[in-house]
């Protein structure tokens, strides 16, 4: 019935609003045709109402819907899919607005807006979306409002104050469903945003490939240590290791996928952790060597990396403990030796032949390997991002050369000579260092912190990690690329406005910490909120969890918080605006309980009389209660409502106590 | 002062036995000013109250029996010729009293009934052309047979509602009945009254009662009262802006004789019958008598505070 | 349901009396999620899905927000209503076929009640504003179809404000009800005239022959019919005086059931007739019902005690 109606003014203006907020956050991946249509779309429906045009026909309808379909099809390449559904899901929410004409109609685009709502998170899950999609929601909620009210001429404040006033009010049952609804995994996999443009290591590298990364500074992830953090030459995150090389490039064989986990014994004092990881788009974790983490679907591969069964594509939290003295593989397989070993069949013949001269002068491979790493150390190599181009024999070129470059040559070129030696040895690429951010007592690394360094294996002590660069450029090690950039003006000079360009301002520098801590705190205590972290917050909170405590917890707290707000709604106390009138009421309550009740139509003097007759031992406190209420109310005496009060609580102690009414 | 309010009331209630409740609501009438109907059967003492009450005022009285022939002129008054003058010489009727006695004025035809009640609302008659004030203080104490008696002209809603109060005598209770036939001839009595209280008396009486507080919180119960006669389906009509100044006015006159110089709601209720008994009528039954059941609707459901 | 409904009414008259003023409280008022309610209901759970399968918290904190909304809606739809006193007015007597008017007072004791509707369903539902502390009054419309008292039965408030998705209502009796006269049919009234048995009156039909002299004026007493106020003495100043007729005796009207012919209804609507046609004409008429006479009188008191005997004939009271 009323659902036929025609919209009030009050609910389209507030659906306008709200389909404008709802949309802004989408803006950076609609196609533009899409801001167009919505553009046109509100134009029309403003003149409709405006009585200057009319309702698109079935015809126009059914064309405007088709055009949005062939639309995202062209500019999508289908149909299906995350991303040409939201953009469907967008065209069909403007569209919608156009043809609406009574409230039925209204709903379905409240409804349509919310899931648009929901949409944008997938897209950006930050706490800055988070905080601006209340706007969106409030005024749907408004528009919602505004289409039960039957005044047509209100003023739209009113109706969104009541809308926001709802949305503060359901808060904190909404902060106890949070908590303690019960997480789940996902029921089935559904398509992801794929326009996610995910930066990071990749499974084979050259030297460009870091080159690249060390230019961006998006967050990689960020770390926790429970207790000291360790100082940040200790911090070598690994990713992955590569142990083929065909001339240029360095990449994962397929055995480490299929290899059995290699042995190793835990020694030395472990260092436990938290990892709130980025989207990578890649399977591999981040941690320190050797790692055990409680993560499910993850193990720790052959090369001592963790793997997850899913690529990582929203952000993971996950907690590591690591023996950074643990022995790697004493024992190895042949086969990952034999993996360790693997070279081109020919190239570089300079640096095979130094090799054979190292191999001559050192017949230990630890003595061997220092000897390379005094190499690196004395002679004139140098730290760049810029380093001259490398011709065919690129190792020979970079060791004999030019001898400039960053860690991916230092690395590369350190493994091949090892090789070359007979010593097996592979490349490790990861992260190292971090920024430690003391607002929240953290490592934050990012992309630009990307790095790569060198294990050889020795009989007896196994896996041995060594950094050439840490010869070279000590400073990259121990500060950071930027210190170590620091003559050559190379660092992000693609982003000259990113903030980390101006860690010498110390006030925009701790501004910078401070919301960085913000943002990892969101992202560990909400994004992060699911069925683990929940379990373990739970834990910590309430001993056990099991149904029965989730049941309790939000059945109880959801009847204790709306309790609350049915008390500060309705404001029992305070039905009774007259304090005159509140303390009358209590005395009739009081008498009522003793089986004198009050006619409505009974004066207070009359009733006085009456509870005076029937209590006969109270008579004079009643009588007492009565006059001076009388002389307050009627008399015009000063009001002073304690006197009542203390009248009142004359007659209560007279009386015996009763709770309940005594029927009379 | 209210000692001797007390007196006169203890001298009428020794000339009419067993009426302290009326008598009490006809001196509350009288101070606040308001004029009175008493609606009973012949006999039951409508002209003692009158004639006893002017004497302990010590006001002037006249009595107008009503009849059908009376005619205005005979209570206003006439001008006659006076042949040594040679001029008219106005006779005043027997309205120019300070409290005047119009028994049975529902015997007397609508324009007689009318000149009385437009002297009772203007204090003045205007006859021939010549404007005369009447005296002061004025009071009208009007006494009518129940309608149901036959040859009769019932008053109209129009002029019930200038008199401040109805009042019904009733019969005696059984003890002053008994009394009554033991004791002397009442009327007998009253040649002997005193008058308690002078004309001066009177007036700064009259003065002190406007001058009783009324809260707003009773205020305010007048008004659910008025409001309620004016909404409830069961009221014919609600009541007038004159019906609640009466209302007030006499809860204060009653609240003074009760020795108080506050209203407090039990005397509103106390003179709610006697005031708006014959201003209302129930919907269902426009022409029937008294609104008795309707005022104590209003007593029992109107909230009090 | 339908043997349950006798259960259902008894049940509401206890929890609900009947009353000419009615204040909505907990006991009174019932709530439950509308279709819209449950719309949304489902659209909370397919956002829930999104928020399951994508593993998103943000998803889930504004499935949880819509969720704790509606479940604050609760109480908002209930305050709405809660405080809400209603007070029957008085309705008009009307006659069949014409809709009745009831008339009804909303009252707020505090707050403001937006989007009240009133109602006797099947009839739609009448939505209206009750200002903080202020009142409204609105009018009802019934259909009527027979004479006699019409009882509207419990008149359905219901309030979906704020949201829409729940709906908060309360069945109330406040005890209304309009008289209903019979239907006035128009035709030819074989007259008896009253005490007389001159031949001549005998079979004589009322078609308004003038028995009325003009008499005199005199002045306006409330029942005095309104047709013959004199204007012209009123815009003279002279206040207001009515028109005086005396008629001739012994020619009154006498309006009889008992000569007519056709069934019970239709003889009432043709007496109804009458007594509307005679009163305008301010002739003096009788009206004789079995078990009832009405004496030969004028004005309209008589004629509304005359429509009332109509009304009721038959009926009890």
């Amino acid at each position: 019935m009323s659902q036929a109606s025609a919209i009030p003014r009050i609910s389209l203006t507030w659906l306008l609003v709200a389909q404008v907020l709802v949309i802004i956050p989408h803006l950076s991946h609609l196609p533009l045709w899409v801001i167009g249509l919505w553009l046109g779309s509100a134009a029309w429906r403003v003149q409709i109402f405006r009585m200057r045009a009319r309702y698109p026909n079935a015809w126009a309808k059914g064309g405007l819907m088709l055009a949005a379909a062939l639309g995202v099809f062209l500019s999508r390449g289908s149909l299906i899919g995350l991303d040409a559904g939201v953009v469907l899901l967008v065209a069909a929410f403007v569209l919608k607005l156009l043809e609406m004409r009574t409230r039925r109609d209204a709903l379905v685009l409240v409804f349509l807006g919310f899931f648009v709502v929901v949409t944008a998170y997938l897209f950006d899950d930050s706490m800055l979306m988070a905080f601006y999609s209340l706007l969106p929601v409030t005024a749907l909620l408004a528009a919602l409002i505004g289409l039960q009210q039957s005044n047509l001429a209100t003023q739209p404040w009113p109706t969104v104050r009541l809308a926001g006033g709802m949305m503060l009010q359901a808060l904190p049952v909404m902060l106890l469903l949070f908590v303690f609804f019960p997480r789940m995994g996902p029921l089935w996999s559904l398509p992801v945003p794929n326009d996610k443009a995910t930066s990071g290591l990749s499974d084979s590298m050259t030297p460009a490939d870091i080159a690249d990364l060390s230019r961006s500074a998006a967050l990689a992830f960020r770390a926790s240590f429970n207790g000291e953090t360790p100082p940040r030459s200790e911090l070598y995150w690994r990713a992955l290791t590569f142990d083929r090389f065909d001339g240029r490039r360095w990449s994962q064989s397929d055995y480490a996928e299929f290899a059995p986990a290699a042995q190793w014994q835990k020694q030395g004092e472990p260092v436990s952790y938290s990892i709130v990881m980025q989207p990578s788009s890649q399977r591999w974790l981040f941690a320190l060597d050797v790692a055990e983490t409680t993560l499910e679907q993850t193990r720790q591969m052959s090369d001592f990396r963790l793997q997850r069964r899913q690529p990582v594509d929203r952000s993971l939290i996950y907690q590591a403990t690591s023996w950074p003295q643990a022995l790697r593989e004493t024992q190895p397989s042949t086969e990952s030796l034999r993996r360790a070993l693997q070279l081109p069949e020919q190239g570089e013949p300079r640096s095979r032949a130094w090799a054979e001269q190292l191999k001559r002068d050192y017949p230990q491979p630890e003595q061997l390997v220092q000897a390379m790493l005094s190499h690196f150390n004395q002679q004139p190599f140098a730290y760049t991002l810029r380093p001259p181009a490398l011709g065919q024999n690129n190792i020979d070129d970079f060791l004999f050369e030019t001898r400039s470059g960053f860690c991916a040559h230092y690395a590369g070129a350190m493994t091949y000579v090892l090789r070359a030696a007979g010593i097996p040895a592979r490349v490790v690429a990861g992260y190292q260092g971090g920024e430690y951010n003391p607002a929240g007592n953290y490592v934050q690394v990012r992309q630009f912190d990307a790095h790569a360094w060198v294990e050889y294996w020795q009989s007896g002590r196994g896996w041995v990690s060594v950094d050439p660069t840490f010869q070279v450029a000590p400073e990259r090690i121990e500060s950071g690329l930027e210190d170590a950039l620091s003559g050559e003006q190379t660092f992000l000079e693609d982003s000259p406005f990113s903030p980390l360009r101006y860690r010498n301002l110390s006030w925009l520098n701790e501004l910078r910490l401070a919301w960085d801590n913000i943002n990892y705190g969101w992202q560990r205590w909400v994004l992060g909120y699911q069925s683990q972290q929940q379990l373990e917050f739970l834990q910590r909170w309430l001993g056990r969890v099991d149904a029965q405590t989730l049941v309790m917890g939000l059945v109880g707290g959801g009847g204790l918080l709306l309790g609350l707000l049915a008390l500060w709604l309705f404001k029992p106390w305070q039905r009774e605006r007259d304090p005159q009138q509140r303390v009358f009421q209590r005395f009739e309550r009081l008498l009522a309980r003793h089986g004198v009740t009050r006619q409505p139509g009974e004066g207070p003097r009359d009733y006085a009389a009456r509870a005076a007759l029937q209590l006969p031992a109270q008579a004079q406190a009643i009588q007492a209660f009565a006059l001076a209420f009388e002389a307050q109310r009627y008399a015009g005496q000063a009001t002073s409502v304690a006197e009542l009060h203390l009248c009142l609580r004359a007659l209560r102690l007279s009386l015996p106590w009763r709770l309940t009414r005594l029927e009379s | 002062m209210r000692a001797k309010l007390d007196s006169v009331l203890e001298a009428v209630n020794q000339v009419l036995l067993g009426k302290e409740q009326q008598v009490r609501l006809a001196l509350t009438c009288l101070l606040a000013e308001g004029h009175l109907l008493i609606e009973d059967l012949p006999g039951m003492g409508k002209t003692t109250l009158s004639h006893t009450l002017a004497k302990v005022l010590g006001l002037s009285f006249q009595r107008i029996q009503f009849t059908s022939d009376l005619l205005p002129g005979d209570i206003l008054g006439t001008s006659v010729f006076d042949k040594d003058t040679g001029q008219f010489v106005f006779h005043p009727g027997p309205i120019f009293a300070e409290l005047v006695l119009a028994d049975e004025i529902n015997r007397a035809t609508p324009k007689s009934q009318s000149a009385l009640l437009e002297a009772m609302e203007e204090g003045q008659v205007t006859i021939e052309g010549a404007t005369r004030p009447l005296p002061q203080p004025f009071f009208v104490i009007a006494t009518q047979n129940p309608v149901s008696q036959g040859g009769t002209f019932a008053l109209p809603e129009s002029q019930l509602d200038r008199f401040m109060m109805r009042l019904s005598l009733g019969y005696p209770g059984k003890a002053a009945e008994k009394a009554l036939l033991l004791g002397d001839s009442r009327r007998s009595l009253l040649p002997h009254l005193p008058a308690v209280l002078n004309h001066s008396e009177l007036a700064r009486v009259q003065a002190e009662i406007p001058k009783v507080r009324a809260s707003d919180a009773l205020v305010d119960y007048v008004l659910r009262l008025v409001d309620a006669t004016r909404t409830q389906p069961q009221f014919a009509w609600g009541l007038s802006p004159r019906a609640s100044l009466a209302l007030l006015a006499a809860a204060r006159a009653w609240a003074f004789l009760a020795g108080r110089d506050y209203v407090i709601p039990e005397d509103v209720q106390a003179v709610l019958p006697a005031v708006v008994g014959h201003r209302l009528r129930e919907r269902a039954d426009p022409a029937g008598h008294g609104g008795g059941s309707l005022v104590q609707w209003l007593l029992r459901e109107v909230p009090a505070l | 349901m339908a043997a349950f409904k006798p259960y259902w009414n008894r049940w509401l008259s206890r929890r609900i009396p009947v009353a000419a003023s009615v204040r909505l409280n907990q006991r009174r008022i019932f709530i439950i999620p509308s279709q819209v309610g449950l719309a949304f209901m489902a659209a909370l759970l397919l956002m829930l899905l999104a928020a399951i399968n994508y593993q998103n918290s943000l998803a889930y904190a504004l499935t949880f927000l819509l969720s704790s909304v509606f479940v604050v809606a609760i109480l908002h739809t209930y305050r709405n209503l809660a405080g809400l006193i209603l007070k029957a007015g008085a309705a008009p007597a009307v006659f069949a076929g014409e809709p009745a008017t009831f008339r009804v007072r909303l009252e707020s004791s505090a707050r403001a009640h937006q989007a009240v509707s009133l109602g006797w369903p099947p009839a739609a539902l009448q939505t209206l504003d009750v200002p903080a502390a202020g009142q409204v009054e609105c009018q009802l419309n019934l259909p009527t179809t027979q004479r006699g008292w019409l009882r509207p039965g419990r008149l359905r408030v219901e309030s979906r404000f704020p949201l829409g998705i729940l709906v908060a209502w309360s069945w109330v009796d406040l005890d209304q009800q309009v008289l209903v006269y019979p239907r006035p049919l128009a035709g030819d009234l074989p007259l008896s005239a009253g005490a007389s048995d001159d031949q001549e009156e005998e079979g004589s039909r009322a078609h308004g022959q003038g028995v009325d002299d003009y008499q005199g004026l005199k002045s306006y007493q409330p029942g005095d019919s309104k047709r013959r106020l004199h204007w012209k003495a009123y815009s003279r100043g002279q206040g207001l005086l009515v028109k005086d007729f005396a008629s001739i005796t012994g020619r009154d009207l006498y309006l009889d059931f008992e000569s007519l012919g056709g069934d019970v209804e239709a003889r009432l609507s043709l007496l109804c007739h009458w007594v509307l046609q005679l009163s305008e004409r301010q002739q003096p008429f009788a009206l004789s019902l079995p078990g009832q006479v009405l004496a030969a009188n004028t004005g309209e008191l008589h004629r509304d005690a005359c429509l009332r005997a109509l009304a009721l004939f038959g009926r009890g009271v």
